[in-house]
């Protein structure tokens, strides 16, 4: 009887370790040797410090072209949330991270900017 | 027989949930992405804002630095064609001017004595802005711009026959007082039925101070340096002369300088 059972259980369980070594080949391929590739992104999706870098970049433009809408368009790329969140943002990261002074006086004129601009309407994300 | 096919059906189960899994479900993440993944139009729009950060800071290890995230063998070319397209679909100005001199200034001697002999170290996983700022910040290495109210002067214009030019051009080259080539000194250009511009500055491999333009045979032209009170009128491509005897429309080379004060 006992013999009988183990017979008819073997081959469910050579099926069920076919099953979990398909199933680690298929996430090994799709993570690690043909993983998703992500080309054609969105600035929005940058990882913090590049976002973080890129709204330096907005603040430094704008330091020198004093043109608040063009930094609000460039802002709206990274996302739905109001400019002035996201250059507060920034600042939070670079304070964080240890960036200059000169780049924390540059991140704060646009945050200053903007919280002084009166509220304008909402700008769309490309 | 029969059991090995049912392994093999349990096997491409198994492989058909892995990946819907790792494709599907639960794929590699999408947040956290490079400059480099985005979108061509972002992507340009990035290297624009890149440039336009240089122009305003002069801080050209910086500048590098970012630029690296895009592993350009060579970013100054591809910044020079960005410029032109877009000075060509109407984007602002100061925008191509901004590209025009981040190129030439990738590409200046100085510049290129200046730069790290290794990758910055903003390639790849570091974090840009941080490393960005442990470089040194030694006084900005800026090509010479044009100052304003001091109006460039038209040093030569020479006829210029040469076949291997393919076509008819004018070939502008700006210096400024101590000899120095300018880039992204507007020229405009005027005919009968129309009107164009172009900067120096776009073709850094000929120089950061030179630019051109493609002249129609037939067609008068004139030119202006816009921070010159000197228009250049009459401009036509003359008749050259090849080795074989058959004749060719040629170009034109206009200088200009600033003078010293």
């Amino acid at each position: 009887m006992h013999r009988h059972e183990v017979h008819a259980l073997k081959p469910i369980v050579r099926l069920l370790v076919a099953l979990i070594v398909g199933a680690a080949v298929g996430l090994i391929y799709g993570w690690v040797v043909q993983p998703v590739r992500y080309v054609d992104t969105a600035p929005g999706s940058l990882r913090a410090d590049y976002r973080t870098d890129y709204v330096l970049m907005v603040a430094q433009a704008y330091t020198s072209e004093q043109d608040l809408p063009t930094a609000q368009v460039r802002l709206a790329s990274l996302g739905p949330q109001a400019p002035a969140d996201l250059v507060t943002a920034a600042l939070t990261y670079a304070v964080d991270h240890g960036f200059t002074r000169a780049d924390l006086e540059t991140l704060n004129q646009l945050a200053v900017a903007l919280r002084s601009a009166a509220p304008a309407a909402e700008i769309q994300a490309p | 027989m029969k059991a090995f096919l049912a392994l093999l059906l349990a096997f491409a189960i198994g492989l058909g949930g892995g990946l819907v899994y790792a494709w599907g479900l639960n794929p590699v993440s999408y947040t956290d992405t490079s400059p480099a993944s985005l979108r061509e139009d972002f992507r340009a729009d990035y290297l624009t804002l890149i440039a336009v950060a240089y122009d305003a800071s002069g801080d050209l290890p910086r500048a590098r630095a970012r630029l690296a995230q895009f592993a350009y063998a060579e970013p100054g070319p591809i910044l020079a064609a960005l410029a032109q397209q877009r000075l060509g679909q109407g984007w602002p100005e100061s925008q191509a001017r901004a590209l025009a001199r981040l190129a030439a200034d990738l590409a200046s001697p100085a510049a290129v004595a200046s730069a790290p002999t290794s990758t910055p170290a903003v390639a790849g996983t570091a974090t840009p802005t941080r490393t960005a700022t442990l470089v040194p910040s030694p006084a900005p290495t800026r090509t010479p711009t044009s100052t304003p109210g001091a109006p460039f002067r038209l040093l030569a214009q020479d006829p210029v026959c040469d076949p291997d030019l393919g076509q008819p051009l004018l070939q502008v080259e700006v210096v400024d007082a101590a000899g120095q080539p300018v880039a992204g000194s507007e020229v405009r250009v005027v005919w009968d039925t129309g009107q164009d511009h172009f900067f120096t500055g776009l073709k850094p491999d000929l120089g950061i101070g030179y630019g051109d333009f493609r002249l129609t045979p037939g067609v008068a032209y004139s030119v202006q340096l816009v921070d010159s009170d000197q228009p250049v009128t009459g401009l036509t491509a003359g008749e050259c002369l090849a080795e074989d005897g058959t004749r060719y429309p040629g170009s034109w080379l206009l200088r200009f300088q600033q003078p010293s004060r």
